[in-house]
This record gives structure tokens, sequence and C-alpha cells, in this order.
């Protein structure tokens, strides 16, 4: 077994080092663009959580909130993004983006089990302002399409995330350490909030 | 078991010390052309985000539809190309592009079963958006001939494996236990439609 590991893992590595980059000719921002697209639903803590928060609410709703949500969500959050393109305000941003962190792993806290129409409203609201914080950088970014991509990419592996983490559900051991996870996310959600009203530094 | 390990990585470090840059002599030399033309489009984001959001949407209704388009596409790219290249037409704006990325996001989320003329017709129109497109690049040196036919084999190529690739994903949905890539399709819908929404605000927004 062994045997036949070492030398594919020895081609393997020859393989890799040997790649050189390729020159794209053109678009020259695209690498760029989209590496900015990606990293930026992921380096704010707050948004993380409550993109994770939506999958797992999600999947603790069952169907239709598990398949709506991941097809639906990007299109709501890009009415948000394109106020943001537009540079349209919304009230308190930070704090409303905080609040959905909060509500979000509350809900998954308590298994709140909202009718389906409430549950998207909820998560509607929370997508154009969540969308609005990602649109505002777009047009001054190396590759606006290239960012545009990044972040519904990244935003759409956090939900994958989420309804993943929320399969556990499944068993009652999981079901209990999700709803322990949900507590969690709004205890984070709790303090952006003190944050972004000032009353932490 | 040891002597082979010890044979692999001497081989491997010999590849490794002497790499060197390839010289791809063939670009540079008369079918140059044929590469410059299947390369652009691929190099394009613009390009690659519409092609491939057209073939899983053709891809997601089924063989019996999806195949026209095998031929319907790549013949709208050479339509497009000669139709850019005589009328100095070359695009229709950042607005129609992401007019289009919106319309087959929005399609392909919505799961609505087109029609097969429609569905030809949206792919040909595109493929002649697209070749115009990639007319603009054309320098009065190129050899048109072979940058067409890179093109539009490019353009074959491109749409065919990714309708294949769409069509192999969801065959395997036989059971309502893998009712998931279906869904998993419609997902990618979604976010192409989210693209494309954000794209028409910005072109509407500069």
């Amino acid at each position: 077994m062994s045997s036949r590991v070492f030398p594919r893992l020895a081609v393997a590595l020859a393989a890799l080092a040997l790649t050189q980059p390729a020159f794209a000719h053109e678009q020259v921002g695209v690498a760029g663009g989209l590496a900015s697209g990606l990293l930026h639903p992921l380096t704010g803590m707050d948004h993380l959580i409550a993109m994770v928060a939506v999958g797992i609410w999600g999947a603790q709703l069952g169907a239709p909130a598990i398949w709506v949500l991941p097809i639906t969500f990007p299109v709501v959050m890009a009415f948000g993004g394109v106020l943001g393109v537009l540079r349209i305000a919304l009230p308190v941003p930070e704090a409303v983006i905080a609040l959905s962190a909060l509500v979000l792993g509350a809900a998954v806290a308590m298994r709140l089990r909202l009718p389906f129409a409430a549950a998207a409203v909820v998560v509607a609201v929370f997508a154009v302002f969540h969308g609005h914080a990602h649109g505002a950088e777009l047009p001054s970014s190396a590759n606006p399409l290239a960012y545009g991509v990044g972040f519904v990419v990244a935003t759409g592996l956090l939900h994958l995330c989420g309804i993943m983490i929320g399969t556990l559900t499944r068993w009652p051991v999981g079901g209990r350490l999700i709803q322990g996870l949900g507590v969690v996310i709004a205890a984070l959600g709790c303090y952006f909030l003190a944050q972004s009203l000032g009353a932490v530094a | 078991m040891r002597y082979r390990f010890a044979r692999a990585s001497i081989a491997t470090a010999t590849l490794v010390a002497s790499a060197q840059a390839a010289d791809a002599h063939i670009v540079a030399s008369r079918l140059g052309d044929f590469y410059t033309g299947a390369l652009h489009p691929l190099t394009d984001l613009q390009d690659l985000i519409l092609w491939a959001a057209m073939g899983v949407l053709a891809g997601s209704l089924g063989a019996s539809r999806g195949r026209w388009l095998v031929l319907a596409f790549p013949l709208g790219l050479l339509a497009g190309l000669v139709l850019g290249r005589a009328s100095g037409f070359v695009s229709a704006g950042p607005a129609a592009d992401a007019g289009m990325i919106l319309l087959l996001g929005l399609l392909l989320a919505a799961a609505v079963r087109i029609p097969t003329a429609l569905l030809c017709a949206i792919a040909f129109g595109l493929a002649v958006m697209r070749g115009a497109a990639n007319a603009g690049d054309l320098g009065p040196e190129t050899n048109q001939l072979l940058y067409a036919a890179g093109l539009v084999c490019a353009g074959y190529a491109a749409i065919t494996l990714t309708m294949a690739a769409t069509l192999a994903f969801r065959r395997a949905e036989a059971g309502t236990s893998m009712a998931w890539r279906g869904i998993a399709i419609r997902a990618v819908g979604g976010w192409i439609a989210a693209i494309g929404i954000m794209m028409v605000g910005l072109a509407l927004a500069s």
C-alpha cells in the first residue's frame, strides 16, 4: 500500500513544483478583485457568524426553508448590494448586522419555529443589510465583476457550512450542540451590537 | 519499498531541479492566431460566467433540449464575430452583458422549463453578443480565419462540456435522496442572478 503511495506522492509533488504561473493577458485586476471579494464576507466576524447562523436555522426549519434559502438569499442580498453601489445609505448598518447575528443566533438556540413566510422576511431584511455592506466596496474594487463573483461565492459557501452543521439536528446530541452554538453566536452578536453602539471600545 | 522510494525521490529531485519555463513555440508560429482566438474568451471573466451559465441552464433542461446548442452556440459566435468585424459594432455595453447574466441566472434559479426554440434563440443571441465582443481585439495583422476557427472551437468545447457535466451531475438524481443535486444547480442560478443584479446596478450607476 505505502509503496504505491510514495511514488504517487512524489509525482504529485513534482507536478506542484513544476507549475508555472498562467499569464492572463487581460483583466489585470481579476485576481485582486476575486480575492478581496472572497475575503470580504470572511474577514468580518459579524458577517461570518450571521451567515453561518442563517444556514443552521434553515436546516433546523427543514423543508422548504433549507432549499429556498440558498436559492433566494443571494438574490435578495444582491439588492442590498445594488443599494450599496448606488450609495443609498441604510440606517445604522453596523448595528443591524450585529443585531442579525444576535437574532439569528437566538433563533437557533431556541429552535424558534416561525412560519416559513415570517422566517423569510426576517432573513430577507438582514440579507439586504449584509449585501449593502459588501456592495459599498464594489465600485472601488480592482475588478468589480470579479469582486461580485467572489463575495457571492463566499457567502454561498458560508450558508453551505451552516446547512452542513445544521444537519447534525438529525441526532439528539447534535441538536443540543447546535443550540449551544446558537448561544455562542447570539452572545457574539450582543458583543458586536454593544460595540457598534459605542458601549464597548 | 525503501529502494523504490529512494528512486522516486531522486526522480522527483531531478525533475524539480531541471524545471524550465516552457517556451511554447507554436503560439508564435503560423497557427498562433488559432490559439489567440481560442484563449481570448477563456481569459475573460465576462465570457466565462456567461458561457458557463448558458451551459448549465441548457444542461439542466435535459439532453433533448440542450443538444441543439452544440451547433447553435458556436455558429452564433461565428455570426457575432463576422458582424462585429463588418459593422464595427463591438459591444452592447456593460448593462447588456449584466442583464444577460441576470436573465440566465433567474431562469436557472426558477427552474423554468423553457421551450427548445426559445432556449436556442437565447443561446444564439448570447453567442452573437459575445462573438462581437471578441471581435474587438482583432488586430490588422491577425489571421481572421484562424482566429474565428479558434473562437468557434473554444465555444463548441466549452458549451458541450458544461452541458455534459451538468447532465451527468443531474442524471444521478434517481431517488429523492439525491434531490439536493437539482437544488444545488438552482442555487448556482441564484448566485449567478445575484452577480447579474449587482452588475446591472453598477452599470446603471456609472
